[in-house]
């Protein structure tokens, strides 16, 4: 079971090309890598920064930078909201507006004239992290003694809502497939593999209009299923091989096609990550569109710029996807994760009714959990070793599908917490 | 504008339980109309009812699902003391109607209405709402009722008619097809079967007897396709239920030369395919996880099959059901480790298949083809040799009790045979279409020849009483018998009639004797037996008995017959008017105190 059709709502962000908002007046860089918030901080108050400066480093197991997305003063530190629903606190920087970087930057005539060595460091030292949602540092996958058969790039995209990955594609084609070669050269890869949904013709068009002299490049047609995107399941459908932990014990190594265009740009500019495009959507907003953003840019000032919500009493602001995301408040501040913001009305039809033990949650999990029993038995820690709910990986279908409406997911994390202490 | 903080997902699927029971009910609906049409309408037009019972169908099921619902609101006022504006909420989101409604559909046509109602309170309030309500039981309530009515009420329903609406009361005698099985010798044969109710279509269309719902399987088959697109029910279960009993009684069937209509006879009858679609799938009772609704459909299926092959109670699949509503809980535990694990899961497949193949060749087997195993129903009484000729008093069990019949076979050949005793409903069809003469004339084939239609359950048992019989003849001893059949020996005796004499009463009593019945006038005064004398008999030795005073004796001692001694050379006889007096003594003690 790879996941199930659920609808898509895409159109209503693609009917406008997307857009660059690259000055705001202020930036807010969290100081946090996923949910790693142990950051050293490299900067003080009234210090200067350039572009691409370096001016923090988480010390977890694996050190991300923390780069500042503009030049100008830091002015402040301040609690902001983040992708993953909390606040964390943020370095506060007043843009001069300069896009001042420290040295000059160098144009690379082939990118793909790198040693291995080389390119892992371009990645460490430009904070290259997985754009998908992880923020997963995209070194660490490269930086093995495995022998990588395979890349898959994840272009799926199976959140609906979401077309950021859909408009970098559209946009900056041949820029991906170029550095998809120049990765292929580096690391030594037999093959890459654009993954796309089969209903996505539009791409398909663009990605064939390309491809041609790619030899080592194909596109693969995914079915049209949530959650598709998911890298168990691409490394299932397309190499027909399971995994236990991470798809390199496949020799196969899977990639964000954001994460791709970032790393053209280090490789290519030596620029590191400083921007992404942000889905700006919801059937709250006037105008849905895709919006290119400085890491730190506060979301209500997008939200402004792109003309903001309609008339409504309420609205619920979300962090990502609908599935996966989260409810924030206003003061959300863009982060290499953040793939899109939602303003949509309260649910409807929503009443919370006895479960019927119509076992449909469990019919749906990828993970193959069993959500209801879980749920049942979220205060068992014996027979919740044997339900795993550390299986899970969030995608919300448990609580998407019960005719009930319980949010089953929410008893899974419980479960998950309960396991653990 | 207001920023709302709320947990995700934030798009859900626009399924909802309302929907899913709005669904269930539409799905019903052709059903509820199909029983209307068939016992209601169709023996109204044959004018065998009238106009208010023609709506009785109608009427039923309403009671039923309109018990469970005052039931469910009167606890939720009186229990669990819910305002009167949510009341009505609480008891939509409870589903309060579908206990009785699902009752009423799987109960015989002929329940009275005041069971239905106690059988439906009682599934709503011990099956639902003592377990805690909707979501929480772990039985199908709908089945509790039926169990409490069928294990109280079976024998009010039966002699109110059973499941045969009152047009099938004229033209079918017997119960539904499947208590007909258990009535055929061996495993029948589709004239036995399948041609007294009509041909295997009605059993598809559903126009053959059966509880009020379950008859059609079309119909059901046409629900089942619609809950599986609408997503209401759990489909593997039905799929794999009706499956794996159509193998094993295919198997069973294959094995003793039948062909493929045996299979479709067996799930087309009993009510399997609503039983499967409706009651298996019931959400709140059946499991979870997809392999363990496999699981639970093959369990089903072998259960239904065992109940139906090994025990007295032929419909099976309301049992099963129940019996597998106890094991949810740990299948479903299984199975969610089973998932995890492809191997796993392949061994529980491998266990399941083996257990369907062991139990259908178990069953197979137990049909022994050319039996010389008796017949349990059979009974010879007794045996009268004289050479090649034998003279048999032979019970056979019909509709209603045993069919007691004398035959004589002499070199092999039936030359005499007479219905002794019957209790049969429709005997007077036997006589008519004088059957016995067809039987005797067609006993070189006795197996090939047609049951009566109307009255199978009877005429097959004739049929049956000469085979047996003839094959005693080849088979069984030489020697005389008197079986002192216990079971029937009441029967045998006979208070004949009674005379007034002044202060004397005179009794005419008889019993089975050596050679068929033996007469006694008893002449009792104040009380107590003045005089014995034979009124008649075809026994030997009366006159040596007479002469020896055993009549005195049997007076004298009448406190205590068991102190006088037989007459020798005629202890049979002796002993049969022995045993005819101490009835005597008993029923007239009986009377007394009246
Ligand atoms: S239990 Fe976790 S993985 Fe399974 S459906 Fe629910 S959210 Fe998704
Ligand atoms: S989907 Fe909802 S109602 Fe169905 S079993 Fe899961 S939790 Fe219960």
């Amino acid at each position: 079971m790879l996941g199930i059709k659920i609808p898509k709502y895409k159109s209503i962000s693609l009917k406008k090309d997307f857009i660059e908002y690259k000055s705001p007046d202020k930036v807010y860089i969290p100081l946090v890598n996923g949910y790693d918030t142990d950051v050293t901080i490299l900067v003080k108050k009234g210090e200067y920064v350039y572009k691409g400066d370096m001016i923090g480093k988480t010390k977890g197991l694996f050190r991300v930078p923390i780069i500042s997305s503009v030049s100008g003063v830091v002015s402040d530190f301040q609690e902001m909201s983040y992708a993953f629903g909390d606040t964390v606190k943020c370095v506060v920087i007043e843009n001069d507006k300069n896009d001042n970087y420290k040295e000059d930057k160098e144009i690379k005539k082939n990118i793909s004239d790198y040693t291995k060595e080389e390119f892992i460091e371009i990645l460490k030292d430009s904070g290259i992290v997985g754009m998908g949602g992880s923020s997963f540092p995209t070194y660490v996958k490269y930086e093995c003694d495995k022998k990588i058969k395979t890349l898959i790039i994840n272009a799926v995209e199976c959140e609906p809502y979401i077309t950021a990955d859909h408009t970098i594609v559209k946009n900056k084609c041949q820029e991906i497939l170029e550095t998809i070669d120049a990765i292929l050269e580096i690391n030594n890869i037999d093959e890459a593999i654009i993954a796309i949904k089969n209903t996505n013709t539009e791409l398909k068009k663009y990605l064939d209009d390309f491809i041609g002299t790619y030899l080592n490049i194909k596109v693969c047609l995914v079915p049209d299923l949530y959650p598709m995107g998911w890298e168990r399941n691409l490394v299932k459908y397309i190499k027909k091989k399971q995994y236990e932990n991470i798809p390199i014990e496949c020799n196969i190594i899977v990639n964000n096609v954001s994460t791709i265009y970032a790393m053209y740009e280090a490789l290519k500019y030596k620029k590191p990550l400083t921007e992404r495009i942000v889905t700006i959507t919801g059937d709250l907003l006037k105008d849905p569109i895709n919006v290119c953003v400085p890491i730190g840019t506060p979301v209500k000032e997008i939200i402004d710029v792109v003309g903001g919500y309609k008339d409504s009493n309420k609205i619920l602001l979300v962090a990502g996807g609908p599935m996966m995301g989260k409810t924030v408040s206003e003061n959300l501040v863009v982060s290499a994760n953040l793939a899109c913001v939602l303003a949509l009305s309260e649910l409807k039809n929503d009443e919370l009714i006895n479960c019927l033990r119509c076992g449909k949650c469990v019919e749906v999990c990828p993970s193959k959990l069993s959500p209801v029993l879980i749920k049942d038995n979220v205060g068992n820690k014996e027979r919740l070793k044997e339900l795993l709910p550390n299986r899970c990986i969030s995608c919300g279908l448990c609580s998407y599908i019960c005719p009930s409406k319980i949010l089953v997911r929410e008893y899974v994390n419980k479960a998950k917490e309960n396991i653990k202490n | 504008m207001e920023i709302i903080r709320k947990t995700g997902p934030y798009i859900k699927d626009d399924n909802n339980t309302t929907k899913i029971m709005f669904n269930l009910l539409i799905s019903l609906f052709p059903i509820i109309l199909f029983t209307f049409y068939k016992n209601g309408i169709i023996p109204f037009y044959e004018g065998k009812t009238n106009v208010i019972e023609m709506f009785y169908p109608l009427i039923f099921i309403i009671t039923g699902a309109l018990t469970s619902f005052v039931t469910e609101t009167i606890y939720f006022k009186l229990f669990l003391k819910i305002d009167n504006n949510q009341l009505l909420s609480t008891v939509k989101r409870s589903y309060a109607i579908f206990p009785g409604l699902f009752l009423s559909l799987v109960l015989p046509i002929n329940t009275p209405i005041t069971i239905l109602i106690l059988g439906s309170f009682i599934a709503t309030l011990v099956g639902k709402l003592l377990f805690g309500g909707f979501g929480n039981n772990i039985f199908n309530p709908a089945l509790i009722g039926a169990l409490f009515i069928t294990s109280a009420y079976s024998i009010i329903i039966a002699n109110n008619g059973g499941y045969l609406n009152k047009l099938e009361l004229d033209t079918i005698s017997g119960a539904t097809p499947l208590a007909n099985t258990s009535l055929v010798e061996g495993i029948g044969t589709y004239q036995e079967l399948v041609s007294p109710y009509g041909t295997l279509k009605d059993f598809f269309i559903g126009f053959i007897p059966g509880s009020v719902g379950e008859t059609s399987a079309f119909l059901c088959l046409v629900a089942f396709i619609y809950l599986t697109y609408t997503k209401v029910i759990k489909w593997r279960i039905p799929t794999v239920y009706i499956s794996t009993v159509f193998l094993m009684t295919y198997i069973i069937g294959a094995y003793n030369d039948l062909g493929i209509w045996y299979p479709l006879f067996q799930i087309l009858s009993g009510g399997l395919f609503f039983g499967a679609v409706f009651m298996a799938t019931d959400p709140v009772t059946s499991p979870t996880t997809p392999i363990g609704q496999v699981i639970y459909g093959m369990f089903l299926g072998i259960l239904t099959v065992i109940f139906r092959y090994m025990t007295s109670y032929p419909e099976g699949v309301l049992t099963s059901i129940l019996t597998m509503n106890m094991f949810v809980f740990i299948i479903d535990r299984i199975c969610s480790k089973a998932r995890f694990n492809f191997s796993k899961s392949k061994y529980l497949f491998i266990a399941c298949w083996s257990l369907i193949i062991i139990v259908s060749m178990f069953i197979a087997t137990s049909f022994n083809k050319d039996s010389t195993e008796t017949d349990p129903n059979f009974n010879i009484i007794s045996k009268d040799v004289s050479n090649n000729k034998i003279s048999y008093v032979v019970t056979q069990k019909g509709y209603v009790g045993n069919i007691k019949a004398s035959v004589t076979v002499d070199d092999g050949k039936i030359i005499d045979f007479k219905v002794i005793e019957q209790n049969e409903s429709f005997y007077s069809k036997i006589e008519s279409d004088d059957y016995i003469n067809t039987l005797i004339k067609g006993q070189d084939n006795l197996e090939s020849i047609d049951t009566l239609s109307g009255v199978t359950v009877t005429s097959s048992a004739l049929k049956r009483l000469l085979i047996n019989t003839i094959k005693d003849y080849k088979n069984g001893s030489k020697e005389n018998i008197i079986n002192e059949d216990t079971n029937n020996s009441r029967n045998n005796f006979e208070i004949i009639k009674m005379e007034d004499n002044n202060d004397e009463k005179i009794y005419y009593a008889s019993n089975l004797g050596f050679r068929g019945k033996i007469i006694l006038k008893i002449t009792v005064l104040d009380k107590t037996i003045t005089k014995i004398e034979i009124d008649s008999s075809n026994e030997d030795y009366m006159e040596q008995m007479i002469d020896s005073g055993f009549f005195d004796n049997l007076v004298n001692n009448q406190n205590n017959i068991d102190s006088v001694d037989a007459v020798s050379g005629a202890t049979v006889s002796s002993n049969a008017v022995k045993e005819l007096l101490k009835k005597f003594i008993k029923e007239y003690e009986e009377y007394k105190n009246e």
